[in-house]
């Protein structure tokens, strides 16, 4: 499925973000397929051992390589760091497992702009999500709750890697959390800013490599550890 | 005598150290300062430490200061580990900097 275009703004100003670790199993038809739809895409190669970012720069995006594996949400604050750098007039943050699907970027670039809101979140829950174990879904159930608890969002996803921000938006974007609890700092800086955001339905396709990648248990105490643990230092 | 002067040296250490560490992590600072202050306390009146550990149910006034130095390591082992992660904070930076400036450009094949 091919990423698609939209009216009006210039494609090429619309950065999409990929941070990845280790993906070159999956990474070429999604960067191939983004960068058909004329977007620029920016891969933030974590650390890998693999191939990942020559896959990737193969592939046709710019890629950014972090020297040691630092996070995700290190990844990201990269990415978004060079997009703007870049002037990119949109940011959307994808995520490098296979999980969304290419064509749902024009559906929140679309949503940013009819909308005037700075941030668009995908929610899956709006939309559809193929292959969810029910573990996962009782997870980001409980995500949800507390998300909605620490930041006063109400929000119908919180832990969507599927997003897209204004320029305004991502330049209050400043993450700290370089692993997993990025996701959920990321939304505390949006309900501190105070810009307007909306969700839209986005489709999420479970596989077996997505979930080998996906979060557990643990990886949840170790997110409230760190949102703990930050507000004790500056 | 000699303990108790070499117990008050340590935690007027803490309380130093705690002081110096204010800027960076303030609640964990006001913390060990609040905790080594009341350790200082009942070095110096014991007894008032056995009053006190009775009423918390504790038992011995030495044992509420056992409790107050475990409180106290813990409290340091937490500061450590902040100052690890600004470490890592730091490096971050310093890593993205870096990132960003060897950014490599590729082009589809067609």
């Amino acid at each position: 499925m091919s990423a698609g275009n939209h009216s009006e703004v210039d494609p090429r100003s619309i950065w999409i973000v990929i941070a990845a670790f280790n993906e070159a199993a999956v990474i070429e038809p999604i960067v191939s397929d983004i960068v058909r739809g004329n977007y620029s895409v920016v891969l933030v190669d974590d650390g890998s051992q693999d191939k990942t970012g020559q896959i990737a720069l193969a592939a046709g995006a710019t890629v950014v390589t972090h020297p040691v594996n630092l996070g995700q949400g290190a990844a990201l604050q990269t990415g978004i760091k060079f997009a703007l750098q870049q002037g990119a007039h949109t940011i959307v943050t994808f995520d490098a497992d296979g999980q969304h699907r290419p064509s749902d970027i024009a559906r929140l670039v679309d949503a940013l702009k009819q909308s005037n809101a700075d941030y668009v979140l995908g929610s899956r829950f709006l939309g559809s999500s193929r292959g969810m174990p029910l573990r996962r879904r009782l997870l980001l159930h409980a995500a949800i709750w507390f998300t909605r608890a620490v930041t006063g969002l109400r929000l119908s996803d919180t832990h969507n890697g599927l997003r897209a921000m204004s320029r305004e938006g991502a330049q209050r974007i400043s993450l700290r959390q370089n692993r997993m609890a990025h996701a959920t700092e990321l939304l505390q800086q949006i309900a501190a800013s105070e810009l307007p955001y909306i969700e839209v339905p986005v489709t999420i396709e479970y596989t077996r490599y997505s979930l080998a990648k996906g979060q557990g248990l643990a990886d949840s105490v170790a997110i409230l550890f760190d949102l703990s643990v930050q507000k004790l230092h500056r | 005598m000699i303990a108790q002067i070499g117990f008050s040296i340590l935690l007027t250490s803490v309380m130093a150290y705690a002081w110096t560490e204010y800027r960076r992590a303030p609640v964990i600072a006001i913390l060990s300062m609040l905790v080594a202050t009341a350790g200082l306390y009942f070095v110096w009146l014991p007894a008032h430490a056995t009053t006190l550990a009775a009423l918390v149910g504790i038992g011995r006034g030495v044992d509420l200061i056992i409790y107050i130095w475990v409180i106290i390591s813990l409290m340091l082992l937490l500061n450590l580990h902040l100052k690890l992660r600004s470490q890592a904070e730091l490096i971050t930076i310093l890593m993205r900097e870096a990132a960003v400036a060897n950014a490599r450009r590729g082009k589809p094949s067609k």
